[in-house]
């Protein structure tokens, strides 16, 4: 069912003509069982997981239980950014780990996954940001990432659709450039690890809502769903921005709570941004842009500001991260709007994910990963594997166990305080 | 949309900022800093009236909907 994917087949496929490449990426899978570990959520934590169990652990019976269908969670809503550009060393070396794997995820998946070394720019709109942004740029070098300051000039040279010069509320004064990182195409991230996992005998299963752990003589047994009980010795948890939805129903208290941010999609344009930007509004938030290959703007704002699960989002928010963007890029004033969204965000006390097994259960928690978590899913995938696999967490995830919150080993990127919105 | 403040009467949701969510979680004062166990159909809040008279109120809403539900003036302690 799986054929390799190559320019050889792509020949092949147009001298054939139109249906005979048509085939479905991966099976349709029902829920059968028992298993060996039953994977909650089929987004990119998830699906990244069960490949790297199948792969690298050689479990035989895996199964990942998605409530709706592959890429139609927060995987299909992010903004596409992968970047390694964090302050902390412990937050530096997982995100590197993901970001290095970025690089050889295409071969390894045989799937076309896009990865644009575009660079990511952060930019200064004070001398106090200037500030900011040096000490985490040594922090970036200190720990042998890759970072460049850029003053005004350089900044106007590196994007010339952005002018400088124009006259803004809060005007841009240079930046901090991480070169290496850049976009990834979402979507095909989802249907590649999909792909690849179904191809080493992983149960992908769509529309199967898990509704709560089922337990026998005291032990994990599986889970019940609304197709009814799905046996497995291992339940692994990886619903991202449903995580608090999912641990209220399961009666877990855990460090986080659900917030969202607005997004969107302009119509397309021809090639005016070859980077990804990041402008401060303060007021407003902030406001993210790269361009996608099909030419629209993709842009994305910060956090609407208090809980909520309702994927959707106030219009007033909608129009702040709009109004940010046509400051940052006055030629986007006209442009229209074709897509928004708002993804929701499992926003944890301290800005970082938890990844961590629950207690002496046969129990694993993948999630509170905030508005990050997409540039994470091949090192989440990998750790989140190994840790299913050997009960123990490798060391590059040991930092994001439950526990730190109680014994005061948080992760604060910001220093901004137990306020998840503030994150 | 419209939240009823006590003080003021109706006003613009705008004018109201989300400060935290009252933890429904006893335990150690670590515990009650950090961990939640909201319902999301009843989630307990405390918002302040910052753009009018800056009271804090206690506003519950269904977070599913985002539909409020209620607010009180009275800032009341998390059931044990």
């Amino acid at each position: 069912m799986t054929r390799r994917f190559s320019a050889l087949q792509l020949l092949l496929d147009a001298a054939r003509g139109g249906s005979a490449s048509l085939e479905a990426l991966w099976p349709r899978r029902s829920p059968s069982g028992p298993y060996d570990v039953i994977i909650v959520g089929g987004g990119g934590h998830g699906l990244a997981t069960a490949y790297y169990l199948a792969r690298e652990f050689k479990l035989r019976r895996i199964a990942v239980l998605e409530r709706t269908l592959v890429g139609y969670g927060n995987v299909g809503r992010n903004t596409t950014i992968v970047r390694s550009n964090y302050l902390l060393p412990q937050n530096q070396r997982f995100y590197e780990d993901s970001l290095k794997r970025w690089g050889t995820l295409a071969r390894e998946l045989n799937f076309n996954i896009m990865y644009s070394r575009r660079g990511v720019l952060d930019l200064a709109v004070s001398d106090e940001d200037l500030v900011a942004l040096r000490r985490r740029g040594n922090a970036m070098r200190l720990s042998g990432i890759d970072a460049q300051l850029l003053d005004r000039a350089a900044v106007a040279r590196f994007v010339p659709q952005l002018d400088v010069d124009a006259p803004r509320q809060f005007p841009i004064v240079g930046g901090l450039l991480q070169r290496r990182g850049g976009t990834v195409r979402h979507d095909a991230v989802a249907w590649g690890y999909a792909r690849a996992a179904a191809a080493l005998g992983v149960d992908v299963i769509e529309r199967c809502e898990v509704l709560g752990l089922a337990r026998r003589a005291g032990r994990i047994a599986g889970v019940e769903s609304d197709r009814g009980f799905i046996a497995g010795e291992r339940v692994a948890l990886a619903v991202a921005g449903r995580t608090a939805s999912l641990a209220a129903r399961l009666g877990l208290a855990l460090p986080l709570e659900t917030h969202l941010l607005q997004a969107g999609v302009t119509e397309p344009v021809k090639p005016m941004l070859d980077t990804v930007l990041i402008y401060m509004f303060p007021g407003a938030g902030e406001v993210y842009v790269s361009q996608s290959d099909r030419g629209g703007l993709v842009f994305g704002g910060m956090l609407d500001g208090h809980p909520s699960m309702t994927q959707s989002g106030a219009v007033s928010r909608v129009r702040d991260v709009s109004r940010a963007l046509t400051a940052l890029l006055p030629q986007t004033a006209d442009l229209a709007l074709l897509r928004h969204w708002a993804g929701m965000n499992d926003m944890t006390m301290d800005g970082s994910p938890i990844i961590d097994k629950l207690g002496s259960e046969e129990l694993f928690l993948n999630g509170g990963w905030c508005y990050g978590g997409f540039k994470a899913i091949p090192a989440s995938g990998r750790a989140f594997a190994e840790l299913i696999a050997r009960g123990e967490a490798p060391e590059l995830i040991r930092p994001f166990r439950l526990s730190r919150f109680l014994t005061g080993h948080v992760l604060d990127e910001k220093g901004a305080g137990p306020f998840p919105a503030r994150q | 949309m419209l939240i009823r403040c006590p003080f003021c009467g109706e006003r613009e949701a705008a004018e109201f900022r989300f400060r935290i969510t009252r933890p429904e979680v006893a335990g150690t004062a670590a515990e009650r800093l950090y961990l939640r166990r909201a319902d999301p159909q009843r989630s307990i809040e405390h918002w302040q009236h910052a753009e009018g008279c800056r009271m804090w109120l206690e506003v519950t809403r269904d977070l599913t909907s985002g539909a409020v539900l209620a607010v009180s003036a009275e800032l009341t302690r998390a059931a044990g």
